[in-house]
């Protein structure tokens, strides 16, 4: 198995003890829940550390390759820290319909990133899904968690200054 | 099991997949994502051809489809050609100077420079992947996905996996994967970019770096009973050579000693 | 995006229900328990109403009762349900038992509510729903022409029943189907009974369901079953509905074609976007498992079966079926080249049925009642009702569930209302990012809705979705929309949804940004037959649908982009500008307040200009405008 001692050094948050406890304990250390066991640790550090896919792929005996391509595969897992603030656009057809596709843009020129991408200050992260599902009360937005029915720009400026004030 | 292929019956053996069955006959199907030593991927769909079910035509893959039961295929009507023809197309503008392409490009009257030209040196046949994960170290996979998906290692850092067993140059049909054996270091080397950094043996003998030095576990491993002992040499392939050659001329110069001189002439 | 609703109640401490008739005695005791008259207050929680704030109507509905301190024998039960349906009027209360139905309920009416309507037996008059249109507003569910035009026999319980509480789903049925299978019947004859009726898969492919049962119950092999709540289609949200509203449904119908097939082991494939509905599923498997309906010995029988949840990761290509296996075996989700079925070698390679949410969903019900009267619902060919979400540019948007066979014009105008703001119907998009555009009106507007009628005129069924588009959506920026959406969850591997689609959205990109060229309606056919022809998986050969069907039903308008560098619709931005039709305009002053770029200039009661320069195209001005004077030029 691969040394990660280097990257260890440089991203020294991850704990152990937390990945055990996700990885055997809450999942068995069952390699077929590994997808599961990787949204778990993205949910408590915001992203997939290096050190963690490495530590994942010794304990359930998984080439690190393996592991890199599903960290790669699916949209909602990221190798990068997030933002402080999370900001998802939907981009279902009915919010699409109703103009989410302009207020992606919209935001991504305030901030001067592209969707899915975070601030420099890694204050602010913007990403878009596609349909969250509550297409009747369309365009949606998600900002922290909070779901925004009927969307407009006025309330997406209105999160941008309130985390450029923090 | 009746095989009509492109009209004519063709010799067949139940479970074989199509395109085995037209090598074998000398019926001529495109691959570009095929070996035959490793499991079809259907990922080029270059090898599609027509299966006719009765009153209807289905579409297959001919690497991966096994023949179970009577059919009959067309390997190369009009509206197959057309596919192909555009789909070598759409490849070209991965891959403008692929050798592989240029000659199936000629075949289907493809224009190459249809498309606009994105350089990415890959036609993403994923066969370095493939391999690496069969007979290497699991370094090079098919990472991301959509146009973004590309051959890569993991973090896209050097790989410490990595045996240098080459197989991935040998296998890519574009040639975009080479290593360069260097001061005492083998390179491989996927789309200009470094992959992997293997130290070099040296031999005991004359001292020139021929065989990656590599963990030989998990070759082993894999390799099961009988193992693979030409890693374990000390000397280069060319010493060893030299030396066996040393001692059977010893050995036949032993032998040879108490006979006449004039037998060595004779062999 | 999780947000947590109260906890489900705590069963582990009951006893385990030991038989089939021990469950019919444990529901009849529910049900005595339960005073018909008493008054009831239902507080829809689907993901809609939710994120309009119905939990909050809840707890203040909640704070609401204690504080007005109704007599005990009346007090009212405050409940939270899946969805209604009626998702474009939420918060949604119903009240019974007189039922009642307000729409559109805040925090700080329940007060008012409680006093007034569960006290007071008054109706409040501002809460009821006014069809659009009339001014008669309707008091009771029943009455309401979005419901009373519904057939629903997958989403009887859905906006019903607490989710949370198993008790409340076997008052109202729930594992009446599975009892009457481990009571009285073989898993053959269950089969037989699922192939009577007729019923046909409705994750979009529509593959008879029995004799899918059948090919995998032949299998040697430990088996296994498969629920697809991987519901990706943007715009379509029937399943979460399900999951969400009525978990049971799901559950007994996979344990019953368990049962069937001889499997003792599911998994229920649920995407993470849809957190609400792995909370619902989740506490259900644990409630019906405390009760003995699931896991060991169910209901006292040597049959077992366990369930579990599985989350997706974000991938729309997971919902094919080979891709959804690797996904579940903790892999990559790229769909797998092979012909062999997955009812002879799908996940953890053995044999594996694997059905989408609502065709589980109407197992039991077929169980129960026979194969032969699930037949009397819908077409010769499509039996049964069909659960499709409407959402786009109609007045109610939501879920419809309505026999197969409905025709369009009864699904848009009957049930949703028609389209809201004087608009023209232009299209509805059936079948998701790979289905087509069905252009309106036309003949096609009486077209029954069916598995083979949708692909006969180049669109589909799929799973469901159902977008009505007005005369205000470009129908070559929706095919590039679609297309977009395909390329970014394509999985990558094979050449001609790869290439084909990036090409395909390289093109139309150009088309809707006024550089079209001659030959590229002709290129988009080209590439688009390719990638349907020679693609690995569902995804790749139905991805040009959307541009074909356009391309076949609107041509024109892909030649007004490219030859006259116009977007009729109003959509393409360098393709088309407002103007003031100076005969209509009043003066009234609206749009010049409302622009945000003072680009409209004009003195009272004077027909106003705008300056183009100016002009981000917004649409603000267009859309509020009293008198239609601004025109899309």
């Amino acid at each position: 198995m691969p040394e990660s001692e280097a990257t260890c050094c440089q991203e020294p948050e991850v704990d152990f003890v937390v990945l055990d406890r996700i990885i055997r304990d809450e999942f068995g250390g069952r390699r077929e829940a590994m997808i599961m066991m990787m949204q778990t640790i993205q949910r408590r550090y915001r992203y997939l550390p290096e050190p963690a896919l490495y530590y994942l792929s010794q304990v359930l005996g998984v080439p690190i390759t393996k592991i890199y391509e599903v960290a790669t595969f699916y949209a909602s897992f990221s190798l990068v820290p997030k933002g402080k603030h999370l900001l998802h656009v939907c981009t279902g057809t009915a919010c699409h319909l109703k103009g989410s596709g302009g207020m992606v843009r919209h935001v991504a020129a305030k901030l001067g990133i592209a969707p899915g991408a975070t601030t420099p200050d890694m204050k602010f992260t913007l990403e878009t899904v596609n349909c969250l599902g509550a297409c009747a009360v369309s365009p949606v937005v998600v900002f922290d968690d909070k779901y925004y029915p009927q969307a407009t720009v006025g309330q997406l400026n209105e999160f941008i200054e309130k985390v450029n004030a923090e | 099991m009746k095989i009509i292929m492109d009209g004519k019956e063709v010799a067949a053996e139940r479970g074989q997949t199509i395109v085995e069955v037209a090598r074998r006959n000398g019926v001529y199907i495109p691959t570009l994502c095929h070996v035959p030593a490793l499991e079809p991927a259907a990922m080029c769909r270059v090898c599609t051809v027509e299966l006719v079910e009765g009153r209807r035509t289905r579409l297959v893959t001919s690497c991966n489809y096994p023949l179970r039961g009577d059919a009959e295929i067309r390997t190369d009507t009009p509206m197959l050609r057309q596919n192909r023809k555009v789909l070598i197309e759409l490849l070209a503008s991965r891959c403008p100077d692929a050798e592989a392409l240029k000659e199936l490009a000629e075949r289907y009257g493809a224009d190459l420079n249809r498309f606009p030209a994105e350089d990415r040196q890959c036609i993403m046949c994923g066969l370095c992947a493939r391999v690496c994960e069969r007979v290497g170290g699991n370094v090079l996979a098919l990472c991301g996905r959509g146009v973004e998906i590309r051959v890569d290692t993991s973090f896209g850092r050097l790989s410490p996996t990595c045996i240098g067993c080459a197989s991935c140059v040998q296998i890519c049909p574009v040639n975009a994967i080479r290593i360069e054996d260097m001061d005492g270091e083998r390179r491989v080397i996927v789309r200009g970019k470094e992959a992997s950094r293997v130290q070099l043996r040296k031999c005991t003998s004359c001292g020139i770096h021929f065989g990656p030095v590599i963990d030989l576990g998990p070759v082993l491993d894999r390799a099961g009973e009988g193992g693979v002992p030409a890693f374990n040499a000390s000397v280069c392939p060319a010493c060893s050579r030299r030396s066996l050659a040393r001692r059977l001329a010893e050995r036949h110069f032993e032998q040879h000693a108490v006979e006449s001189p004039d037998a060595d002439e004779e062999g | 995006m999780a947000t947590a609703i109260s906890t489900a109640p705590d069963l582990a401490w009951t006893k385990k229900i030991s038989s089939p008739q021990e469950l019919a005695s444990f529901r009849q005791a529910i049900l005595a328990s339960l005073d018909p008259n008493a008054p009831r207050i239902r507080v829809c929680c689907g993901t809609g109403c939710k994120a309009v704030g119905s939990l909050d109507v809840l707890e203040a509905m909640k704070t609401a009762v204690a504080a007005a301190g109704v007599d005990v024998h009346v007090m009212p039960e405050v409940k939270r349900t899946g969805c209604h349906g009626f998702c474009s009027r939420g918060p949604l209360l119903t009240l019974e038992p007189q039922g009642l139905f307000y729409q559109r309920v805040k925090s700080e009416d329940t007060a008012e509510i409680v006093q007034k309507t569960i006290i007071g037996g008054e109706v409040i008059p501002r809460f009821l729903y006014k069809p659009p249109g009339s001014k008669e507003a309707i008091a009771k569910v029943s009455d309401i022409p979005f419901f009373a035009k519904q057939t629903k026999l997958v989403l009887k319980r859905v906006g019903r029943i607490d989710p949370f509480d198993i008790r409340d789903a076997i008052a109202a049925g729930a594992y009446e189907g599975i009892a009457k299978v481990l009571a009285e019947m073989t898993p053959q004859q269950v089969i037989e009974e699922i192939k009577v009726s007729r019923l046909r898969g409705r994750g979009g492919a529509g593959f008879p369901t029995g004799v899918k049962w059948e090919s995998c119950a032949g299998q040697a092999g430990r088996h296994y079953v498969i629920c697809n709540g991987d519901e990706g289609d943007p715009g379509a949200f029937m399943d979460a509905s399900v999951m969400e509203g009525d978990p049971h449904a799901v559950l007994e119908g996979m344990a019953i074609a368990a049962y069937a097939m001889g499997s003792d082991r599911g998994f229920l494939y649920v995407r993470m976007e849809y957190p609400l509905a792995v909370q619902t599923l989740t506490a259900a498997i644990r409630q019906a498992e405390d009760l003995g309906l699931l896991g060991q010995n169910i209901l006292g029988t040597d049959f077992s079966f366990r369930v579990s949840v599985s989350t997706g990761a974000g991938a729309f290509v997971c919902g094919e079926s080979s891709a959804l296996m690797s996904s579940l075996e903790g892999k990559v989700g790229r769909p797998r080249a092979k012909y062999i079925r997955s009812t002879e070698k799908g996940f953890r390679d053995s044999p594996s049925n694997l059905n989408n949410v609502e065709t589980y969903a109407n197992v039991p019900e077929i169980i129960l009642r026979g194969g032969q009267w699930y037949t009397t619902y819908g077409t010769e060919r499509s039996t049964g009702t069909k659960v499709f979400s409407l959402t786009g540019n109609v007045h109610n948007v939501g879920l419809v569930e309505v026999p197969m066979g409905t025709s369009l014009k009864d699904i848009v105008f009957g049930i949703g209302g028609g389209v809201p703001n004087k608009k023209e119907l232009k299209a509805v998009q059936t079948g998701g990012p790979s289905g087509g555009c069905i252009p309106i009106p036309s003949k096609f507007i009486d077209i029954n809705v069916g598995f083979g009628k949708l692909a006969e005129i180049g669109s589909m069924m799929g799973s469901g979705g159902m977008i009505v588009m007005d005369e205000n959506t470009c129908m070559v920026e929706i095919s590039r929309y679609f297309i977009n959406f395909l390329v970014e969850e394509s999985c990558g591997q094979c050449t001609p949804c790869r290439e084909g689609l990036t090409r395909m959205r390289e093109i139309l990109s150009r088309i809707t940004q006024g550089e079209g060229r001659e030959g590229d309606i002709e290129l988009l056919e080209e590439i688009g037959q390719f990638t349907n022809n020679f693609s690995l998986c569902g995804l790749g050969t139905s991805a040009a649908n959307p541009v074909l069907s356009t391309i076949r039903y609107f041509r024109d308008e892909y030649e007004a982009h490219i030859r006259d560098k116009k977007c009729p619709a109003g959509v393409c931005k360098p393709l088309y500008y407002y103007e003031i039709d100076s005969e209509k305009c009043t003066g009234c002053g609206v749009c010049r307040k409302r622009c945000p770029a003072a680009a409209i200039e004009g003195e009272k009661k004077k027909p106003h200009t705008i300056h183009q320069e100016l002009c981000i195209k917004c649409m603000e001005c267009y859309r509020n405008c009293k008198f239609d004077s601004i025109r899309i030029m």
